[in-house]
């Protein structure tokens, strides 16, 4: 047994204390040693001594006692075993707290020894006339399945607690529903995908149903939430049943309680699904709005949850919330998190009836101090340009006073945002051109300075003097990054070719350097060379129009998430298995979601998922799934790529080598279906990484595959 | 599965008091502060950090939901599939318990009553991860409060080796067939009070935004009836509203009968003892414009000027009320590279004469760059004046383009909410009723 302390010291004090004739000094004592306890000073020698204060009429006292032993239990379980008969014999103690106290420490042990003690007590508190104990005793069944479930079922106690969802408490029932969902969670995720029988410990019957719905009024918030969390997963029988369950949750929208509110939505956009009654659904939709304003009202964490709800929401059913959109306005002293939802809200409610509220709420934001926000707000300036036409105009209006500002990440931000308003309305705006160049100056980002160069380059016929601006960027064409170089030498080539008579020589002085450059560099040169018709259709091909979204997830995804919100995976916006346990097998799914598109699909959402990752415009910016706001700005700075560094060693010594890959580049141009920037541009690959699997709606992985394959078949040849 | 357990930080992010998390390994919950304090400590000013962390280190992935509550960090470890709001709701419930016990929710308090705490968290959550029994009402007779227990000793003078009141068992046994028999789960059974009242506070809090031209870009009114009830037996109310129709978007406490308010707008309810929140509700002025914006009751005007290495600024401060508006602070963040500010205060055309510096004061926080101006008393007529300027280390200065502004209005309500009458049936004594209203608003103007 346990080794007495030497007989100084704390603990041997504490041990004297322990066993005074006192109550108040052994009561105090018991304090002391769980002040030691929490602060992580050993105190199990003194495990006799506690022991023995554990019988005792005082109920404060006794609880200090069980959270000494529930301290020691694991380390320690021989040394409980000494406790079993106490806990035995308060488990029929006639005051119901000392009974129920009794059931749930035992529970909480998870010591094989006690657990055999346990079943009998349990039995009987399933059975207790106090519903404090039938309510802890329901919980208590739910560990003992974690721990041996086959003791759960050789007792019975499964169809105990199914007799319970008819108690007469209703927080026994919301208890016991809790516990049976428990029971059913951990029983179907151990039970093996292929196996035959029914794992559903807890299946819901339209009887259940009943008392569930009856339950659900009488319980406490947490009760509610259980209840819901339980509705949620029925099938309902038939179209008349999805609307009673629809009209019994929806009075749940006016509980106090947020969690109570979101799972009830949970439950109607559900059961939703089915009620084929418009007006019903309508009046439903209605009914949503008012709850998810009144969860803004609440502190900024519970406000952040809701708004990663509302924006699921809104993809479903984007009429949810159309009036509301001031709702949504920025304030100065927001957290950040809570600011960059409300900016993407905010976009997604955008009207023709509310862009001027909107412009100006934006523009307001884009002279705040925080360089993220900033950023954000001139993106959302970008989207909303793209989103509704009629209002383009008053956007780039907007931007044009913005880069007036010459405050430079607010200029380089609206370059790139300029760019993207260019490949939506091509031609529109080319006034603005002269006010861009002007700021050429200004740029040191590599996305701002690619922008700037891809408009030069595009509309080198309309600007008098590209040569001259594009030389600037050739004269500093070896300090650039890769990403810059690339475009440089695009636009140089666009040039050529609408003005072929004043660049010339800017073209060869481009033909030069870095080997990945240079191969894109030889293929235009050929292509010049031979077939001047052919390098027009592939250089100035006409791209399909750049368009946004309006989801950030897949339809079948988004279905899914709409099941589960309420939930951490509304919050991440994705499935529930990346993030619980079986990650593997969830990021296959999701793939597997975003190839239910045939091939052909596949390829257009290719180039414009290639398109969105280049615009930085989709909304499903990652802040919060990598749960960093800051990611905000990450997204945008070029990774350094290995081919960089391939650079600055010297050019690759294997000449093979660079025949492969110029005719890898080839192959991939025609894959990539006249979007040369988009096959070539290094963002592409840089941004289908796996997070944005998730937000674009079918951001590639297959792109460097795609990439690889031609250049093997073509190692075959030689 | 649910929330798996509670830790409280204290503000150098040591643990003070956590759950017992039997069930876990020993590392989780150190996991779990370790993913929260380099958050904390990555994040370049505050509020930046997600409230809600991942935590993937584990084979079991799990998140920290995280709020401030008096310096403190109170953490709530969730896993599996679960609403963060439930952690959240959960969070907010248990820090009212514990404002409930303590009165002030800080280290020491929490330290001093250690044993205190433990038992409440383990009355409230459970191990498996289901939150328990929140409401205080209920709570109270399982886990006495401090000063219960003082007063307790001290009527009984404690000689050692006399048996106190509370022990004897008679407390708890008392207590939980009290509660736990009751029909009604947020009221317990039995209450008895020589004097019967229950008064109604009627807050209404506005938030509002207005643009720099001075109009109302955007103004809420969220609005709440607090109750404090001490009624014996089984009160069963009804309050009635002259005009039920400013309250929108109601949301109730689970005592009131929903179909009552749908059918006859009365709310109906057996109240539970004590505090408690009776309903929340928007005011939604009458539909007269397309946007029903509520008045803002105040006027700001700010002639800023905007210099090299700082600015100048003149804020003229005018209440549009007839009541007199009480603790008004307007707050100004002169950028972070702002150094110092100089201020003077002035009143101009009010009728009870100049303005004491009682009325009014100004300072500037050097570590928050931050310039509050706070008014105790500002009166119907008259305007409020505030000159100065601030010096800053960089050239070209950035402070905020808005102004925050905070204020009171005592016996007041934006939405004239009017209490017709409460009637108690199914118990005979008479009560003493009483109602009050108070508002208060949080406005950003900007400039």
């Amino acid at each position: 047994m346990s080794i007495r302390a030497p007989r100084k010291g704390e603990n041997y004090e504490l041990s004297v204390d322990l066993n005074s004739e006192y109550r108040d000094k052994r009561k105090d004592a018991i304090k002391r040693v769980i002040a030691s306890m929490t602060v992580g000073k050993d105190v199990s020698g003194l495990f006799p001594d506690v022991l023995k204060n554990m019988q005792t009429d005082d109920l404060e006292q006794k609880k200090l006692v069980y959270l000494y032993l529930m301290n020691y239990a694991k380390t320690q379980p021989e040394l409980v075993i000494l406790a079993v008969n106490t806990f035995v014999k308060d488990s029929e103690d006639p005051n119901p707290l000392v009974r129920a106290l009794a059931i749930r420490t035992m529970g909480c042990l998870r010591a094989e020894k006690i657990i055999d003690y346990l079943c009998d007590p349990l039995q009987r508190a399933l059975r207790d006339d106090n519903p404090y104990v039938r309510k802890t005793a329901a919980l208590c069944v739910a560990k003992l399945y974690d721990l041996k479930p086959e003791l759960v079922i050789e007792n019975g106690f499964l169809d105990q607690l199914r007799d319970m969802i008819s108690d007469s408490n209703p927080m026994v029932v919301a208890n016991t529903v809790a516990a049976l969902t428990d029971i059913h969670i951990s029983a179907t995720s151990n039970q093996p995908s292929d196996s035959t029988s029914d794992p559903a410990v807890f299946s819901i019957t339209s009887a259940i149903l009943n008392k569930l719905l009856i339950a659900l009024n009488e319980c406490s918030e947490w009760g509610r939430v259980a209840i819901l969390n339980a509705l949620a997963r029925y099938d309902a029988t038939d179209d008349k049943e999805s609307e009673h369950i629809c009209e019994r949750v929806v009075p749940q929208f006016q509980h106090v309680n947020g969690s109570v509110v979101l799972a009830a939505m949970k439950v109607i956009m559900i059961h939703i699904r089915h009620v084929r009654r418009d007006d019903l659904v309508k009046q439903l939709i209605r009914k949503m709005a008012p709850p998810l304003v009144t969860l803004l009202s609440s502190p900024p964490e519970v406000q952040w949850v809701a708004l990663r709800n509302i924006n699921l929401l809104l993809q479903k059913r984007s009429d949810l919330l159309s009036n509301e959109m001031r709702v949504f306005f920025c304030k100065y002293n927001d957290p950040l998190y809570v600011k960059i939802e409300k900016l993407d809200i905010m976009v997604r409610l955008a009207s023709d009836s509310n862009v001027d509220a909107l412009l100006s709420e934006l523009k307001e934001y884009s002279s705040e101090v925080d360089v993220d926000f900033v950023r954000k707000s001139i993106k959302a300036i970008g989207q909303t340009a793209i989103l509704i036409e009629s209002a383009a105009e008053r956007c780039v209006n907007v931007l044009l006073e913005l880069i007036n500002t010459r405050v430079s990440y607010v200029v380089q931000e609206a370059v790139v945002v300029m760019k993207d308003i260019f490949r939506k309305y091509p031609s529109t705006y080319e006034g603005v051109i002269p006010t861009l160049c002007a700021n050429l100056e200004e740029l040191d980002e590599p996305e701002a300075k690619t922008s700037l160069i891809w408009i030069i380059g595009e509309y080198a016929d309309k600007i008098d003097n590209a040569d001259e601006l594009l030389g600037i960027f050739v004269d500093s064409f070896i300090e650039e990054s890769y990403q810059v170089q690339l475009q440089t030498l695009t636009a140089v080539v666009k040039l050529f070719l609408k003005k072929p008579d004043s660049s010339q020589g800017v073209v060869q002085r481009v033909i030069a350097i870095h080997h990945d450059v240079r191969d894109r560099a030889y293929i235009y040169w050929r292509l010049l060379s031979t077939d001047p018709g052919a390098a027009k259709a592939v250089v100035l091909a006409h791209r399909p129009p750049i368009s946004i979204p309006r989801t950030t997830v897949s339809p079948a995804l988004l279905e899914e998430l709409l099941g589960e919100i309420s939930s951490l995976a509304s919050v991440y916006h994705k499935p529930a298995e990346t993030f619980v346990g079986h990650g593997r097998v969830g990021a296959d799914s999701v793939q597997r979601k975003g190839s239910e598109i045939s091939d052909a699909q596949k390829a257009l959402q290719t180039v414009v998922a290639g398109q969105q990752a280049e615009n930085l415009l989709d909304f499903g910016d990652d802040s919060a799934q990598d749960g960093q706001p800051s990611g905000l700005a990450a997204t945008q700075i070029l990774p350094s790529t290995p081919a960089a560094a391939n650079f600055l060693s010297g050019t690759s010594a294997n000449p093979l080598d660079d025949l492969v890959s110029i005719f890898g580049g080839m192959e991939t141009m025609d894959t990539g279906a006249g979007s040369l920037s988009t096959a070539l541009s290094p963002t592409v690959t840089s941004l289908s990484s796996p997070f944005e699997g998730f937000g674009g709606s079918s951001a590639p992985p297959s792109q460097p595959a795609q990439n690889a394959q031609p250049q093997e078949d073509l190692l075959g040849l030689f | 599965m649910a929330i798996d357990g509670l830790i409280i930080l204290d503000p150098t992010g040591r643990p003070i008091i956590q759950s017992s998390y039997t069930t876990y390994p020993a590392a989780y919950p150190l996991l779990h502060i370790e993913a929260l304090n380099n958050a904390l400590a990555k994040a370049p000013r505050e509020g930046s950090v997600d409230p809600v962390i991942y935590v993937g280190e584990l084979s079991c992935s799990s998140a920290c939901c995280h709020v401030e509550v008096g310096g403190m960090r109170f953490l709530a470890t969730i896993s599996g599939d679960v609403d963060p709001l439930i952690a959240f709701a959960f969070l907010d419930a248990f820090t009212e318990i514990l404002q409930d016990y303590f009165g002030v929710v800080s280290v020491a308090t929490l330290k001093d009553n250690f044993d205190i705490v433990y038992q409440l968290l383990e009355e409230t959550l459970d191990s498996s991860g289901h939150p328990l029994t929140t409401s205080p009402n209920l709570l109270s007779d399982i886990v006495l409060s401090p000063s219960l227990i003082s007063k307790l000793l001290a009527s009984v003078s404690a000689t050692p080796g006399v048996p106190s009141v509370r022990q004897g068992g008679s407390f708890g046994s008392n207590g939980a067939s009290g509660a736990f028999t009751s029909p009604i789960p947020w009221r317990k059974a039995g209450v008895r009070h020589n004097h019967n009242e229950i008064l109604f506070d009627v807050v209404e809090e506005m938030r509002g935004i207005v643009g720099k031209n001075g109009t109302t870009l955007a103004s809420n009114v969220f609005g709440k009836i607090e109750s404090n009830s001490k009624l014996s037996g089984t009160p069963d109310l009804t309050l009635t509203f002259t005009n039920p129709n400013v309250m929108a978007d109601c949301a109730f406490h689970p005592c009131v009968r929903l179909q009552k308010w749908t059918r006859d707008n009365a709310l109906s309810f057996v109240p539970p003892e004590g505090r408690f929140i009776l309903a929340d509700y928007q005011y939604r002025p009458p539909q007269s414009a397309v946007v029903s914006n509520v008045p803002i009751p105040l006027s700001l005007k700010a002639n800023m000027d905007m210099g090299e290495f700082g600015g100048t600024f003149a804020l003229t401060l005018t209440s549009r009320l007839i009541k007199v508006m009480e603790n008004l602070e307007l707050k100004f963040y002169l950028g972070e590279d702002a150094t110092s500010a100089q201020c003077t205060l002035s009143s101009a055309g009010s009728s009870v004469g100049s303005v004491g510096s009682a009325d009014g004061s100004w300072s500037f926080n050097s570590r928050t760059k931050t310039l509050q101006w706070e008014i105790l008393n500002m009166r119907s007529s008259g305007s409020w004046i505030l000159r100065g300027s601030w010096t800053s280390k960089i050239k070209a200065p950035r402070p905020a383009h808005a102004f925050q502004i905070r204020f009171e209005i005592p016996s007041y309500s934006f939405s004239s909410l009017k209490v017709d009458q409460l009637r108690l049936s199914s118990e005979t004594y008479k009560m003493y009723k009483g109602v009050r209203m108070r508002s208060k608003g949080s406005i950003e103007w900007r400039w």
